[in-house]
């Protein structure tokens, strides 16, 4: 199939986001007035670059699939704007804008529940071939592509076109589910929890196909997962968030190697250790993720953080840039913040759970 | 803790030869296909597999817990008790005070019109014959041993008012509420974040420890048995094809099916490299397996691994699997 076209040049991010903000209203009592809002995402800002695979990870709760929804816009923001390659995203088309159905053709979604997001009543043929169907190519045409696709993504086509998604195994699923996203040859895939719900050999066939089909169709990729190792493995960048906000942002080694915020070091160490001889003795935070209906005051982190002080409370910390487009916030890592280690965040030793032999 | 340790006791869960077969009128469902366990009194099993491997089967037929269309045969054995010839009756005792189990989900285990200081003190009442007061006190004992911060008003509380993390705990802590001697866990931390998954698992260490308990732990995750347990035993197609000390069998598997998913999970350090797959997929089991259920998918299949189920061997003391590969032990 033929490569994609480049517009604004590979410098130019693909996908810029901007203070982006959704908030659903918790209504209740007798005349359904909305009692209190649910701050999922609460001014998000960073920008996808073309051809990477942007990581996004994070606690259940956090957003991230918020974030999933609003970047394929299946619901609306409250605030905040969506640049496409240059181009206003849902704005007037004569202001330069982009409008939703030819965004929606160069952005395509690939969901956790393989079983839900299939029609069980279309054939993996007809499922794939209904999206190119709609936008304009001819039945045949269609039909094509999507044996083509089918293929792709190594499913014979002669023993998988006409077959419905009840006979397919969970693996098999997500591959019509990744065909189907790629029909209409998109430049972005936002890819939510892809591999969550497969078997370990199985998620493991899949990430091969996903890094395969990226060099492949010259695609970019948002993953969203809250499986560290996963994200790791197949980001160029990092995006970790907590309560609905960017906490740090990075190159991917520079936020596992060298991860600045608290937050994001009792992340990596909550990881298993994968070593029997090297059990964590103690957990690296204890509870849960407070509610975001109301959020801690200033830094959102700071009711589970080790090195929360006063400052913390008073004062949302600012982004602090420790080079190489690696971004914290924290107020330890921006000097005179005010907080009695500011500027000094990697004196701080990262919260490891002790370790036994 | 270790079973190393103490060679002379008698074995807390002792399966042979378990076979558990589903029929319905549309199909039938060869789930289980032979296990034989021992599990020793405080001491941690993890059955290891993936869906459809037959590990949450045989946890539930350890408890009698399987639905009626299920056939069972074989010999279960937990704390001296042959399960398979108990009558409801013997159940119900056995349920909660020699055996508990916590699952995956606790919002559809625990019972949502009752406050969870209410589901505890019930159980103290139901087995032990306690008074409701010192029921009451039993369950705030508990919570406080499950580590729920300000437990005395979380007595009070409904199940949905509580976080993930504290209705797991919550979960845990009405299981152990008649301090059972085993503990049946059934993927309890799968549907938790990370960082409530470790504290959770941390908890189940520290308590299976100060309490003395045998555990089985069913999980698809090698990491999660990395922490927390003493044996691990590798799953497949309804049959344990691996078995031994964790710390050997996630440095070294030996069977090549327990090799791929070492190699397939997916942990740091692996960037940049393609990821190991075993190609194809699990066997229906429509009909029992004959011959090695993995060979179908298995790089180094020879003739005799089609000839019949390949025996047990064990290469050293306390390690054994069912592969024609591995050598047997002098």
């Amino acid at each position: 199939m033929e490569a994609i076209e480049d517009r604004g040049g590979p410098a130019q991010p693909l996908l810029a986001v901007k203070g982006l903000v959704k908030h659903f209203p918790l209504k209740g009592g007798l005349f359904g007035r909305t009692q209190a809002v649910v701050r999922a995402v609460d001014g998000l800002e960073f920008d996808v670059l073309k051809g990477e695979t942007l990581g996004i990870v994070g606690e259940s709760g956090c957003g991230k699939s918020t974030t999933a929804r609003l970047l394929m816009r299946l619901m609306d923001p409250n605030a905040g704007t969506m640049i496409f390659d240059g181009e206003g995203v849902g704005e007037n088309e004569q202001a330069g804008g982009l409008t939703l159905r030819d965004y929606r053709r160069q952005v395509q979604m690939v969901f956790q529940d393989s079983y839900a997001s299939l029609n069980p009543r279309l054939t993996i043929e007809e499922t794939i071939a209904f999206a190119p169907r709609i936008h304009g190519l001819s039945g045949e045409k269609a039909v094509t592509r999507a044996r083509e696709l089918l293929a792709a993504v190594g499913l014979a086509p002669a023993n998988f076109a006409l077959r419905y998604p009840h006979e397919l195994s969970g693996g098999q699923r997500q591959r019509i589910n990744i065909a189907r996203a790629l029909a209409l040859r998109p430049k972005l895939v936002i890819l939510d929890e892809p591999v969550s719900a497969l078997d370990k050999s199985v998620e493991a066939q899949v990430l091969n196909l996903l890094v395969d089909l990226k060099a492949e169709f010259g695609l970019t990729y948002v993953f969203i997962s809250h499986d560290l190792n996963v994200v790791q493995y197949i980001s160029d960048r990092v995006l970790v968030m907590y309560l609905g906000e960017v906490v740090e942002m990075g190159p991917v080694d520079a936020i596992y190697e060298r991860a600045g915020h608290p937050y994001t070091r009792a992340l990596l160490d909550s990881r298993p250790s994968m070593d029997p001889a090297f059990r964590r003795t103690k957990p690296p935070l204890t509870g849960d993720p407070p509610n975001p209906v109301n959020p801690p005051s200033g830094c959102r982190f700071r009711t589970r953080c080790p090195y929360a002080e006063a400052v913390c409370a008073e004062r949302k910390p600012l982004m602090a840039n420790l080079g190489d487009g690696h971004i914290v916030s924290c107020h330890m890592a921006s000097a005179g913040s005010g907080h009695s280690k500011a500027g000094r965040l990697y004196e701080v030793p990262p919260p490891r759970a002790e370790m036994v032999a | 803790m270790s079973a190393v340790l103490k060679p002379a006791m008698t074995p807390l869960v002792k399966l042979r030869d378990l076979n558990v077969t589903f029929v319905t009128r549309d199909r039938t469902v060869h789930a289980v296909n032979g296990v034989d366990l021992d599990v020793m009194p405080g001491e941690v099993l993890c059955i290891l597999g993936e869906s459809g491997s037959g590990k949450s089967v045989t946890l539930r037929a350890l408890m009698k817990l399987l639905p009626k269309f299920a056939r069972i045969s074989g010999s279960i054995e937990v704390a001296g008790k042959d399960v398979t010839k108990m009558n409801e009756r013997q159940l119900a005792n056995f349920r909660g005070t020699d055996v508990a189990m916590i699952f995956q989900e606790p919002m559809t285990a625990l019972d949502p019109v009752f406050t969870v200081g209410r589901q505890i003190a019930e159980t103290v009442q139901r087995h032990e014959g306690a008074s409701r007061s010192a029921a009451n006190a039993r369950a705030l004992e508990l919570l406080e041993l499950v580590q729920i911060p300000s437990a005395k008003r979380r007595l009070d509380a409904y199940p949905h008012e509580l976080s993930g993390g504290l209705r797991q705990r919550a979960m845990i802590a009405v299981a152990l509420a008649c301090r059972p001697k085993l503990l049946l866990a059934d993927e309890p931390t799968t549907a938790l974040d990370a960082t409530v998954q470790i504290q959770v698992l941390l908890l189940l260490r520290e308590l299976q420890e100060r309490l003395d308990m045998g555990v089985i732990f069913v999980t698809h995750d090698l990491g999660v048995a990395g922490e927390i347990a003493d044996r691990v035993a590798v799953m497949y197609a309804g049959r344990v094809v691996e078995e031994g000390p964790v710390a050997g069998l996630m440095a070294g598997p030996l069977h090549p099916y327990a090799q791929g998913l070492l190699g397939a999970t997916v942990h740091a350090g692996m960037r940049g490299q393609r990821l190991t797959t075993i190609p194809g997929a699990p066997p229906t089991l429509d009909v029992a397996p004959t011959t090695c259920a993995f060979s179908p998918r298995c790089q180094f299949v020879r003739d005799e691994c089609l000839e019949r189920v390949p025996v047990l061997r064990s290469p050293e003391p306390g390690r054994q699997a069912r592969c024609v590969l591995v050598p047997y032990g002098a």
